[in-house]
């Protein structure tokens, strides 16, 4: 499994995390290919389903990233997101799959360099778990 | 030719470099009359031919004008290349400006830029050859800047040939110099300057050996519109340079023939981009290699891009400045220098040199000047105010950008702001009329097949240079509801938008997916394409090829085109589901909230309040002034004191300007154009409605526990210097020794910038002190002494005076000690090789700024507002949006900006007080389209809306159903993710768009 390239989904807030993205781009921070964002406008807005629906249609990995404590562009739209993840690790924990799979972090727009490193330390992390047990099943064309 | 109107008043614009074109886009926005003018038959200036600029190391020019539709410019602003001003006559506000306009010798409206003419008569055919294509088209004027061409009609000999080569028939061989004169209110200058030819020195090489170049050229040859197609190669054998080496101030910071005694201000900045470019772009084995005096890296989060160079890049830095260089036979070349820690001097081959040269006032603006009639420096650069930096010597003439001073971008923009506000208010603002109805009318896409577009529209091989972008297309070519798949380059030029316009129009495709920047930035760019186009904005889906795809995985490119598939489809597959959505319109409230009566706050205020807008004017302290309260006298010897009674006299007297002292911010609630805000003065809370806010919290004077600072008696700030100068002469006449401390508590591991100030404040306060008492010897302890621009003078004069400049390092740290009663610094001297001790009556720390903290976290708590990392304001472009905040309508200026001086502070006070005027006088703001709605059928009435949303905008209404009120909501789509019967739905971000992005990530085509 030494060559396994995980596919790693990452819910990003657009004021903070996406931004910080953006950064990490503009300073050519380089993280890991796999990790494909989408954007929403607060991670608030990122239901439990999403995160479910992710992990069924074929990413082994799911992150959601939103702003730092207390930064939320929306007060607390990241303490939201954060019990949604939370939530969904205990789901998983009970069909009996790492939770790891799903994580939640923070990072302010001036965060490039963290956000790059987040990315490359989900990317090993969900590389030492192997495929998912969904993507295993669906027999995903890697 | 386009026509120019000679009736209306106007501002008349001089210049279209990037700060010109700033001023009369500021104008234009604010609905004002402009007329922007160059001699050169295309603007955009020096920018469009730099390759890259720091500190973002990209283009990023389209990001200037993203809140102006075209038809509102189309309306204000008018755009005359090759122009000239050859007289000005009458006074401020009402000035008769004579304009000379050359003859292009080609109709630019039968132009189509087809190039026929330029291959047949290349000599004789002007299209900025080998430079940039940016230039022509950076700013999406049809009309303005011409994507034309111009003929130099002296070199052509057979006429007839010339129409015969031009199947448009747009050649007119006797067009002839036009004169007009038109009515000006104001005017302002943006003139730039030339750089420096480094040919006329003999010691170079420069012009003289093929592998020695300035800087400019360097750019030309790694820019990949460039002379060999962005690739680095030596001139003398096409091989790509193993080493290259940088000299700083070549002709700057000098005493000899040709030089000039200034600091150019951006060449230390613009040599580590370079080198830093080089490394990342053309091998990392490429060795670079920095000869510099002082590494000058003052700008804001500058001194973290150092850091970056020298310790991720792995720049050579070499602190010298090296006396020749001689070309060897291989026409590589050999630099001789002296290392500061070795008597011997070293000898050392480099493939390639590229020099720093600065900037040179022309003759042609000296004789602009003339014909102005505004005064000159000794240097030749404007005349302006010291304390207001965009005034010349004439009343109602403007000056911005390096004609001012040498500047970099970012502060030529925020003068350029400055200039334009100020010169604005001699003009009224055109009547407001809502632009929507300017547009075509939308097409009704309801009910047709999804026919998709999908463009690549990258940026001078941005995307290109890592990202195979045919096979992008080719992949996306295979869904079969993809109509057409097709690439452009330059996503800021007019013409890849009005291509694109047209396919959408001809194909009637009613879907979009554009790959390119960032769709933070781009997005209001590429909607405003679709508006053109007849098509709703919301049919648009953008895919982010550049900031989050070629530029975060350049070491893995197949990887990295997988991923680009992925995105795109995953584009593709979302907008299939988007719809045409209706945007919420709002009035804005026409008043502003100032926080701060510091010389920056009451400086906005004023100027808004002239205008007639109710300013409120919130400072914490009990009274106005601010900093500036502790300040005597600046570098050029204005009296601080006096200014700010001025100010503070004017302010209190204002009838448009409502002053609250001793209160704070306290609540604050509402959407973007309409806020209401809770000031708590005492015990009492007022509540004020406002459109604009601008943040002016200033910062604070660094007090760090360092070199005995708080515990020895003869340790103190150079605040506390000050006003011993200011208060009590005789101290200081008794003193025989002083040492200053530099870069006490900054450019230290915990606050890693500079703080741009303290060099100049030393030097400052040293000649002070020296004409207080002429015996005194000084001793300024510096690790890189940052008198920038004409600062350097001031620095020069105090080194003429015999003020000691010793440097060190951070392994070489001065220690203060008391010892018998007496204070005694030791240093190192680098020069001698030794340390040495010197008793001093003073020490004085030169401690810089530091952000307000805990004032900052509050109000970014407030107002939902980014910092940065070491507290101060985030701006949302650190280059080309400096100014304005990511939240709209929210502005910074000042020191809660980053620390600089007072004039400094001044030109940002003007230029925020310009960018508000130009969101107040669109009296709507468009809210956009995303907001929440309830189906009142799925609605349970379960209450769990009512109470996540943060603004408390859901309720239960007389139907017995949720309902949300759309010019509350705030879009962020909590209560959606919250509600359990799936009830809501954010608009623009619907649940089923979010899972066929997923689709299309995972889908395989």
């Amino acid at each position: 499994m030494s060559n396994f390239e995980p596919e790693i989904v990452a819910f990003c807030c657009h004021y903070c995390a996406y931004t910080a993205a953006d950064m990490a781009g503009t300073r050519r921070i380089s993280y890991p290919s796999n990790v494909k964002i989408i954007r929403v406008p607060c991670t608030g807005k990122v239901d439990a389903i999403h995160l479910m629906k992710a992990l069924e249609k074929g990413a082994d990995g799911v992150y959601v990233a939103g702003c730092l404590d207390g930064d939320c562009h929306f007060k607390n739209g990241n303490l939201r997101a954060t019990a949604h993840v939370e939530k969904i690790k205990k789901v998983l924990e009970d069909l009996g799959w790492e939770p790891e799979r799903v994580a939640m972090m923070y990072f302010s727009a001036g965060m490039g360099e963290q956000f790059a490193q987040g990315a490359k330390e989900f990317t090993e992390k969900i590389k030492s778990l192997g495929p998912s047990p969904a993507s295993q099943t669906v027999g995903k064309a890697v | 030719m386009q026509k120019i109107k000679q009736d209306e008043k106007r501002v008349l614009v001089i210049g279209g470099g990037v700060g010109g074109i700033k001023a009369a886009l500021d104008l234009s926005e604010s609905r004002k009359q402009v007329l922007l003018i160059d001699s050169d038959y295309a603007i955009g200036g020096l920018m469009t031919q730099l390759d890259r600029t720091f500190p973002t190391n990209n283009c990023d020019l389209c990001t200037v004008s993203p809140h102006l539709s075209a038809t509102t410019r189309e309306k204000f602003l008018q755009i005359s290349p090759m122009t000239e001003l050859t007289s000005l006559s009458g006074e401020a506000g009402n000035f008769t400006a004579t304009l000379n306009t050359a003859p292009r010798f080609i109709d630019i409206d039968k132009c189509t830029a087809c190039g026929e003419c330029l291959k047949k008569f290349p000599e004789a055919v002007r299209f900025t050859p080998g430079l940039d294509p940016r230039a022509p088209t950076c700013m999406r004027y049809p009309q303005a800047t011409p994507y034309a061409y111009s003929i130099d009609m002296e070199k052509i000999d057979d006429v007839e040939a010339l129409k015969a080569v031009c199947k448009a028939g747009a050649i007119v061989p006797d067009d002839s110099e036009q004169q007009i004169q038109v009515n000006v209110a104001s005017v302002v200058l943006s003139v730039g300057a030339e750089l420096f030819n480094p040919g006329v020195l003999d010691n170079f090489g420069g012009g003289k050996f093929d592998n020695v170049v300035p800087g400019l050229e360097y750019e030309r040859i790694m820019s990949a519109s460039g002379p060999f197609q962005g690739n680095l190669v030596r001139k003398s054998d096409q091989q790509r340079p193993k080493k290259v080496a940088w000299i700083q101030c070549v002709g700057s910071r000098g005493i000899n023939r040709h030089d000039v005694s200034y600091c150019s201000s951006v060449c230390c900045m613009y040599a580590l981009k370079e080198a830093m470019v080089t490394k990342e772009r053309f091998g990392n084995d490429i060795e670079t290699t920095i000869f510099f005096m002082d590494m000058r890296t003052f700008g804001k989060d500058y001194e973290p891009y150092y850091n970056r160079a020298k310790e991720d890049f792995g720049i050579r830095l070499i602190r010298c400045r090296p006396h020749s260089i001689i070309e060897l036979p291989d026409k590589s070349l050999e630099i001789t220098y002296a290392k500061e820690d070795l008597s011997l001097m070293e000898k050392e081959q480099f493939d390639m040199v590229v020099l720093s040269t600065g900037f040179r006032p022309s003759q042609k603006t000296i004789d602009l000047a003339g014909t102005l009639g505004i005064d000159l420096t000794e240097h030749n650069f404007a005349k302006s105010g010291t304390m207001d930096p965009v005034t010349t010597s004439k009343d109602g003439v403007y000056v911005c950008g390096v004609f001012e001073s040498p500047k970099d971008i970012p502060e030529t923009l925020v003068q350029a702001s400055a200039a334009a506000s100020m010169a604005g208010t001699a003009v009224p603002s055109g009547e407001w009329v809502e632009d929507l109805s300017l547009y075509p009318p939308q097409r009704d896409v309801e009910g047709e097949d999804t026919k998709i577009g999908v463009f690549v529209v990258d940026c001078d091989g941005e995307i290109g240079q890592s990202l195979d972008i045919d096979k992008i297309l080719e992949n996306a070519k295979t869904n079969p509801d993809v109509a057409v798949a097709e690439a452009f380059n330059l996503s800021c030029s007019f013409e890849s938008m009005e291509k694109i316009e047209g396919l959408i129009k001809e194909q009637k495709l009613n879907r979009v997916v554009i790959g390119s920047g960032s769709p933070r930035i781009q997005e209001i760019m590429f909607q405003d394409m679709l508006r053109r186009a007849g098509l709703n904005p919301y049919l648009l889906e953008l895919v982010n090829l550049r900031d989050q795809n070629a530029w975060a995985h350049n070491d893995a490119p197949a990887k990295s085109l997988e991923k680009a598939f992925q995105l795109v489809q995953s584009g593709i597959s979302g907008v299939r589901k988007a719809k045409p959505l209706a945007e919420n319109m709002l009035p804005t409230s026409q008043n502003a909230l100032v926080v701060g009566g510091g010389v920056t706050g009451m400086t906005s205020a004023l100027e808004l309040a002239d205008q007639g807008t109710l300013t409120y004017l919130v400072e914490k302290a009990p009274v106005l002034g601010g900093q500036a309260l502790n300040l005597s006298q600046t570098i050029e010897g204005d009296d601080v004191a006096a200014f700010v009674k001025d100010l503070v006299n004017k302010v209190s007297a204002h009838e448009n300007i409502k002053v609250f002292i001793d209160a704070v911010i306290a609540e604050h609630k509402g959407v973007p154009g309409k806020f209401t805000t809770g000031v708590k003065i005492g015990a009492r809370t007022e509540q004020i409605d406002h459109g604009v806010t601008i943040l002016a919290t200033g910062a604070t004077p660094n007090r760090p526990a360092m070199y005995g600072l708080g515990e020895l008696d003869k340790v103190m700030t150079q605040l506390d210097l000050d006003a011993i100068l200011e208060n009590d002469e005789s101290k200081i006449k008794a003193m025989g020794q002083l040492v200053m401390i530099q870069c006490a508590g900054s450019r230290e591991a915990d606050n890693p910038n500079c703080s741009r100030i303290c060099c100049q404040a030393a030097v400052k306060n040293a000649l002070r002190l020296l004409d207080v008492n002429p015996d005194l010897e000084i001793f300024v302890l510096y690790r890189d002494i940052r008198t920038y621009g004409f600062q350097e003078d001031y620095y020069k004069t105090a080194r003429d005076k015999g003020v000691k400049f010793i440097r060190f390092d951070l392994e070489h740290r001065p220690v203060v000690r008391e010892e018998a009663g007496k204070t005694i610094v030791r240093a190192h001297d680098f020069i001698l090789g030794q340390d040495i001790e010197i008793e001093a009556d003073c020490v004085a720390l030169s401690t810089g700024l530091v952000a307000n903290t805990e004032t900052n976290k509050e109000l970014c708590g407030l107002f939902n507002l980014p910092k940065t990392e070491d507290g101060f304001f985030l701006e949302d472009h650190v280059k080309l949006k400096p100014v304005d905040m990511a939240l709209r309508g929210f502005f910074v200026a000042g020191t809660a900006h980053s620390p600089k001086v007072i004039r400094e502070s001044i030109t940002q006070a003007h230029a925020v007080a310009g960018r508000a005027r130009t969101m107040l006088a669109n009296k709507e703001i468009t809210l956009g389209a995303a907001f929440a709605t309830v189906d009142p059928v799925k609605c349970a009435v379960c209450l769990i809306c009512v109470r996540a949303c943060p603004y408390d905008v859901p309720f239960i209404n007389t139907e017995r159903h949720s309902e949300i009120d759309p010019a509350k909501c705030r879009g962020c789509g909590i209560c959606v993710a919250e509600c359990p019967a799936k009830a809501i739905q954010l608009r623009a971000w619907e649940d089923d768009q979010i899972l066929a992005k997923l689709d299309g990530l995972f889908e395989r085509v």
